[in-house]
Formats: C-alpha cells, sequence, structure tokens
C-alpha cells in the first residue's frame, strides 16, 4: 500500500508540474502574441506578385530579411535600393530579401515594383494577416530571421545601405 | 527500520487497533494517542476526527516534503493572501490587455509619468499574464489537489469504520456531555430512545448498551466537492492558453464587402449597417443645443460564410457556405457554435466602392459608352466602343511627393486618381494620357481639368463623367466587429456550479453525531458537530424529553468554544 500511496504522489506531482508550467510558458509568451527577438517567425501563406503562392517552408535554411512596407510610406519607398543592393549581393549565401506589402491592391504595388526595379520577392497581404501575426505597427518594419527560423533582430523605421550590410553580416556569422 | 517499529508501537491502541503516524484520537475507540493528551482533561480536538492526514510520515523523504508544503492549510492560506495582493497591484492602472492598440513601453510613462514608467516596468502592466501570478494560481491549484485528498481519504475511513462503544475519555472530553444514573434495563432503554433519534431523521447503530447516532454526514463532503469544482474552474480558465478555446479580436467590416476573419475559417459580410439617433427631443437636458449626436440603436446586418475548399490558397477565390445571419445589435451579438460576434463600433464615413464612368466627346457631347471602375481593385485595360482605356497609374490617396512626382500618401482611399492612356480613332497611336479623379471635390482640388490640358495639349478631346449617382457605389459606413470564441465558458460555469452546490452542503447542515454508553447503569451520552451547537443541545433534550428525561439545554454544555 505504502508503495502505490507513494506511486500516486508522484504521478498527481507530475501532473502538476506539467500542467503547470505548460500554463506559465503559454500564458508568458501568450502576451499579445507579438513575436519578439528569439522567438520563431511566424508562418505565412501570402500569394507573391509572380502570382504563386509563398510560404516559410520555402525558404527553411536560409536566412530571411523580411521587410513590411507600403508604396505610400516614404521610408519604405526610400530604403528600397538598399534592400535591393543587398538582395543581391548576399543572393548567393543564402540570405533571401521578402518584401510584405501591406494591404494594397496588386495594381499599385505591381507600379512600384516595376518602377523601381526591384526583382526579390514581393509578396501581398491583402486582409493583413500576416502582419496581424507579425504585430507589425510602423512601417518599414524588416525583421532578420536566421536560418534556423528564429528572429534575430526587429529593425522599426528605415534602413540604409551600410545598417543592412551589417546586420546580415551579423545573420550570416552567427550561424 | 527502528523508528518505523517505535511509531507502530506507539499509535497502537489499548483497543488492540493499529493507527497510522500522526494519528490523535484512536481511529476505532477515540481514546487520545498521546500520553500528554491521555492526561489531559481539557476538551478533545476533533479536526478530521483526529485522523493523521494522509502524508504525515515519520521520516519524510523529498518527495514527501513537498507533498507536505502543499498539503499545508497554513500554505495555502499563505499563497491566498499572495494572490489578492498581486491582483490588487493589477488594479492600479489599466492593464494592457484593455488597450487594442498601445505601445506599452511609451504608453504608461506618457500617461502616468514616472508612476507609469515603475508599473510598466515591474511588469504590473500585465500582472494577470505574468509568470508569478501564473505560477501562484497554479501552486493555490495543487494545493487544492493536494490538500483534499490528503484529508479526504482519512476522513471517508474515519467515518466508515468506527466502534460504536468509544473511550470514556472520549466522550467525556467532548463539548456536549450528559451523565446520569440509570434504573431501567439498560438495553431496553438503548431500544427505547432508538425510535426518538430515528424520528429527529438520525442513523442509528447499536452494539448492546452503546449506540451512536448521526446524520447528515453528507456536508462533511461539502468542502471536498467545493474544491472540485474551484479545480475544474481554475483548469478550464488554464485551459484558454490552448489554440482554438479562446479568440478576441476587433474588425472592420465595410459595408457590402464579405471579410476573413483571421485564424478560422469564417468570412463575414456585413449586408447593411444601420445607426438611429436621439431627436432634439428625446436627449437629456444638458445635452440639448449642443449638437450632440447620440445614437439610439446601431445595427449590422451580418451574414456569416464558413469557408469549404481553396481556404488556404491566396492565389484561388474561397468557396463559401452561408451558414448563419443575423441583426447584430449591442449585446445581441451573432452566435454560431460559440464564435460571437459583438457590436463594438461604428464608422458612418462612406466610402467609394466603384464607379461607372461615362467617356464623353467634349466637342459634341457625345457619350461612346460606360465602363465600371473598381477603385481598388481595377482592371488594366478597358473596351469603351472603338476606344482603349488603358489604366497605366492608379493612387489611393493622390499627393505630390518632395520631387513633385504624384504619390499615394496613404493606402485609403481617400482620394483616389487613376492615369489613362486613351487610343483610338482620331488620337496619336501613342495615345493620350488622360487623369481622372471620381470624387467631384477631388477633381477641384487638384484641377483635373488642367492636368489633363497639360497632359494631351490639342488632343485633349476626352473626358471621363458620371452621370448621376445611380453610377457611384459607395460603402456607406463601416461597423467593427468583436469576434469572441470561448469554448471554456461552459466549464467555467459547471466548475462554479459544483462549488456552488458544495458550498451550500457545508454550510446549509451540519454533521451531528451522539454517542451513548452505558456502564452498569452508568449512562454517558456525548455529542459532536461541526457547527450549531446550540441547535444540537436542543435536540437531544428533545429526544431525552421523549425517555421521559428532563435535561436542562444549558446542563449539557461542557465548556469550550461553543457557536
Amino acid at each position: 500500500m505504502g508503495k502505490s500511496r507513494k506511486k500516486v504522489q508522484i504521478v498527481i506531482l507530475l501532473m502538476i508540474v506539467i500542467l503547470g508550467g505548460y500554463a506559465i510558458i503559454s500564458n508568458v509568451n501568450g502576451s499579445g502574441g507579438k513575436p519578439e527577438v528569439g522567438d520563431k517567425a511566424p508562418s505565412f501563406n501570402l500569394l507573391g506578385l509572380d502570382g504563386s503562392v509563398h510560404n516559410l517552408d520555402e525558404y527553411k535554411g536560409k536566412a530571411m530579411v523580411i521587410n513590411f512596407w507600403g508604396t505610400w510610406c516614404k521610408p519604405c519607398v526610400k530604403e528600397m535600393p538598399a534592400l535591393q543592393a543587398q538582395s543581391e549581393k548576399w543572393k548567393d549565401k543564402d540570405v533571401v530579401v521578402i518584401g510584405i506589402n501591406a494591404g494594397e491592391d496588386v495594381m499599385s504595388v505591381d507600379n512600384f515594383v516595376k518602377q523601381a526595379n526591384i526583382s526579390f520577392p514581393i509578396l501581398l497581404d491583402p486582409n493583413k494577416e500576416a502582419i496581424q501575426s507579425y504585430g507589425i505597427s510602423p512601417l518599414p518594419t524588416t525583421l532578420f530571421v536566421a536560418a534556423d527560423g528564429r528572429i534575430k533582430k526587429i529593425h522599426l523605421g528605415e534602413l540604409d545601405l551600410s545598417t543592412l550590410d551589417y546586420e546580415i553580416e551579423q545573420l550570416v556569422s552567427n550561424q | 527500520m527502528i523508528p518505523d517499529i517505535l511509531s507502530f508501537k506507539n499509535t497502537k491502541c489499548e483497543c488492540g487497533h493499529q493507527n497510522p503516524v500522526g494519528t490523535v484520537l484512536c481511529e476505532a475507540c477515540g481514546k487520545p494517542i498521546s500520553k500528554e493528551d491521555q492526561e489531559s482533561d481539557k476538551l478533545l480536538e476533533m479536526r478530521y476526527d483526529g485522523m493523521a492526514r494522509r502524508s504525515q510520515r515519520s521520516t519524510p523523504n523529498m518527495i514527501d516534503r513537498i507533498w507536505n508544503f502543499f498539503s499545508s492549510v497554513k500554505i495555502a492560506v499563505y499563497m491566498i493572501v499572495l494572490t489578492l495582493l498581486g491582483s490588487m497591484f493589477g488594479t492600479i492602472f489599466p492593464q494592457e490587455s484593455t488597450f487594442l492598440n498601445i505601445d506599452a513601453a511609451t504608453y504608461y510613462p506618457e500617461t502616468y509619468g514616472t508612476a507609469g514608467l515603475i508599473y510598466y516596468k515591474l511588469g504590473l502592466s500585465h500582472t494577470y499574464e505574468s509568470w508569478w501570478f501564473v505560477l501562484l494560481l497554479v501552486m493555490i491549484g495543487a494545493s487544492l489537489v493536494i490538500c483534499s485528498l490528503d484529508r479526504v481519504l482519512p476522513l471517508y475511513k474515519a467515518l466508515s469504520k468506527r466502534k460504536i462503544r468509544k473511550h470514556m475519555q472520549f466522550l467525556t472530553r467532548q463539548k456536549v456531555v450528559y451523565q446520569t444514573r440509570l434504573d431501567e434495563d439498560e438495553e431496553v432503554w438503548i431500544n427505547n430512545i432508538v425510535p426518538a433519534l430515528k424520528k429527529r431523521g438520525y442513523r442509528v447503530h447499536t452494539d448492546g448498551s452503546a449506540l451512536l447516532a448521526e446524520k447528515y454526514r453528507f456536508s462533511r463532503w461539502g468542502p471536498y466537492i467545493l474544491h472540485i469544482g474551484l479545480i475544474i474552474f481554475l483548469l478550464a480558465v488554464l485551459a484558454r492558453g490552448l489554440p482554438g478555446l479562446n479568440m478576441d479580436q476587433h474588425l472592420a467590416f465595410p459595408e457590402g464587402e464579405i471579410k476573413p476573419i483571421p485564424n478560422t475559417s469564417f468570412y463575414l459580410k456585413n449586408e447593411k449597417f444601420t445607426v438611429e439617433y436621439y431627436t432634439e427631443d428625446d436627449l437629456p437636458e444638458e445635452f440639448k443645443g449642443k449638437g450632440k449626436m447620440l445614437p439610439k440603436l446601431f445595427q449590422t446586418q451580418a451574414t456569416l460564410y464558413e469557408c469549404t475548399a481553396d481556404c488556404k490558397d491566396p492565389s484561388k477565390e474561397p468557396q463559401l457556405v452561408e451558414v448563419d445571419s443575423h441583426p447584430i445589435e449591442v449585446n445581441d451579438p451573432l452566435n454560431y457554435k460559440g464564435l460571437k460576434a459583438y457590436q463594438f463600433d461604428f464608422d458612418t464615413n462612406p466610402i467609394l466602392r466603384s464607379v461607372t464612368p461615362s467617356l464623353i466627346e467634349k466637342k459634341t457631347g457625345k457619350d461612346i459608352g460606360q465602363f465600371k471602375l473598381d477603385i481598388r481593385n481595377p482592371e488594366r485595360t478597358y473596351q469603351v466602343g472603338e476606344y482603349t482605356l488603358n489604366l497605366v497609374e492608379k493612387y489611393m490617396d493622390f499627393g505630390m511627393n518632395d520631387l513633385g512626382e504624384p504619390v499615394s500618401i496613404s493606402p485609403n482611399p481617400n482620394a483616389p486618381s487613376f492615369l489613362f492612356l486613351i487610343k483610338g480613332p482620331n488620337l496619336p497611336a501613342e495615345g493620350v494620357q488622360y487623369f481622372y479623379f471620381p470624387k467631384q471635390i477631388d477633381k477641384q482640388r487638384f484641377q483635373q481639368d488642367i492636368i489633363n490640358e497639360k497632359l494631351a495639349g490639342a488632343y485633349n478631346l476626352f473626358e471621363l463623367d458620371v452621370d448621376g449617382m445611380s453610377n457611384v457605389d459607395f460603402s456607406m459606413s463601416t461597423t467593427y466587429l468583436n469576434i469572441r470564441v470561448d469554448k471554456v465558458m461552459p466549464f467555467v460555469w459547471l466548475g462554479s456550479a459544483i462549488g456552488m452546490l458544495g458550498l451550500v452542503m457545508g454550510f446549509y447542515w451540519q454533521h451531528r453525531r451522539i454517542w451513548i454508553r452505558i456502564d452498569e447503569g452508568d449512562l454517558t451520552l456525548a455529542a459532536h458537530t461541526n457547527k450549531n451547537w446550540f441547535g444540537i443541545r436542543k435536540e437531544i433534550t428533545v429526544v431525552l424529553q421523549k425517555v421521559n428525561m428532563e435535561v436542562d439545554e444549558k446542563s449539557l454544555d461542557n465548556g469550550g468554544n461553543q457557536v
């Protein structure tokens, strides 16, 4: 009887630890639902300007620079050439630059992309799903995501060429 | 081994019963176990009927120590007090979760100054989601489970396995005692009193010249049933964190558009939004003549759709099936299988959705033809009569940048404008450019005619014009709905109901026991209850009257703290 009682005690204590641990972790991580540095980049499923659907899986194993932007946002437009230049420079080193447009229509985005000669993938987010899951408030916001899918840095506001270069270098060298 | 043997020796009662470590009163006959207690003549400690708590050991190991920590009521009280204090801190300033969209790091210092900064830095702006608060709740939950288990099993045993003839000390040291000399035959007297006790609702067990009468034992389980209710309540609250069980979001639905509800397979269409305002006469005195507009009613006629195929593929149109429709008003949400849409707010600024302009030859005023121009998702080319209109550029909110180039200054269709390239008879082969502002106010503000004259020069032969309001499609208003899913609510109610049942059981009934033993004509009667001692004393006098014994109610009182 003593032995079975001890087993019951251990089982109950274990259940409390598991349930309690789950409760604490889900509550602490779940606050606001906004991913932070060190978290996994939330997945998305968005239509690209190329007409096909893109998600995080196809960039598995690659470092990512995810830029949230809009054609009407001046600093976003200003930093586009820098993003374009860096996307070409790092292309062969397993770094992808992805632009996610914040809720505009295809034509506005398409016109802009053609004018600005942008070749990196541009995704459309008409229902602002990614904007919401990434908790983006000001534009532009740029996330630097390491090859393991974890967010290394979140940059709010305009990026210049050298900062961008430095951040990508950090991202690649850390692997 | 040796302490075990010693403890065995110590807990064996003279009646032959082997008691577990920590027992205060013998489980069988009720005689006090410890020597000091046996020599004392104070009232007995009847808590848990003198049983050992389940986890009490002579040599506790690590697990026993943890178990004993949570088993302690004192610790539980401390944890509850700490939780109450924590909850109080959380109410000093509004919690982050009460705001829809703020940056907490700047909001608190800006609104509340240094105190706000400290509040935010301490993490009190999200008290109820902080690790320490949840840990306290988890520990209270653990304490509830372990306290209950540790007490309810021994108590059950104590109340079901017992001797009817109790030890003399057990009887004389109760709070209600009556002793007298009996002249009648012992067993006859016992048999006489049995019906009187039964009439009062007692269950009576006899053993020769000893008797035990008992009623409302179930009230002893009240606290434990309350604990079960509380545990269900706590588990339900914790389960809210599981995906799909809880959702709370605020979404905008412009009239006439089907919009997806994120993280669900549902889409909602605001068919029509109506708002009625109070007339000037209906307004209270203090609002009259101030031009205040107070809404009397706002209602969203909503249709809910469920996506059946192509839901996750943005390159395809989702296939929707209508599942529900409801006129949503404040406090009257749409409710479909636990998904609720509450009326939250509205915006009556109309949004231009599409226009159907005519291409008109300026000189003759001849109407060449119409086409429908969707503001948000226009076509690239339109064919009007013999003319082709290529849409070159569009701006949702027309403006100029620092270089004087046309740009969109926001993503909202505040001042939509379109640049067409018109080709056709009487026009140059490369076409002429034509700027079109669908909104009349923008036409004047941005001087559409002057722009077009500059762009087309001599070929400024055509214009786009909307003929009447029937050719303009507005979304008249936008409704804001609060979309909620709360699947754990039934369990919260269930937990509360069970808890309430436990409370009622414990509060409105008392477990009453009366013991009687007669030793060669000496009658000893003792009684125990967990509350309402006055009631049990009165009951005993009534019962004794039935066997022709007049006893003064007060003389039954054996001292002690009796309520």
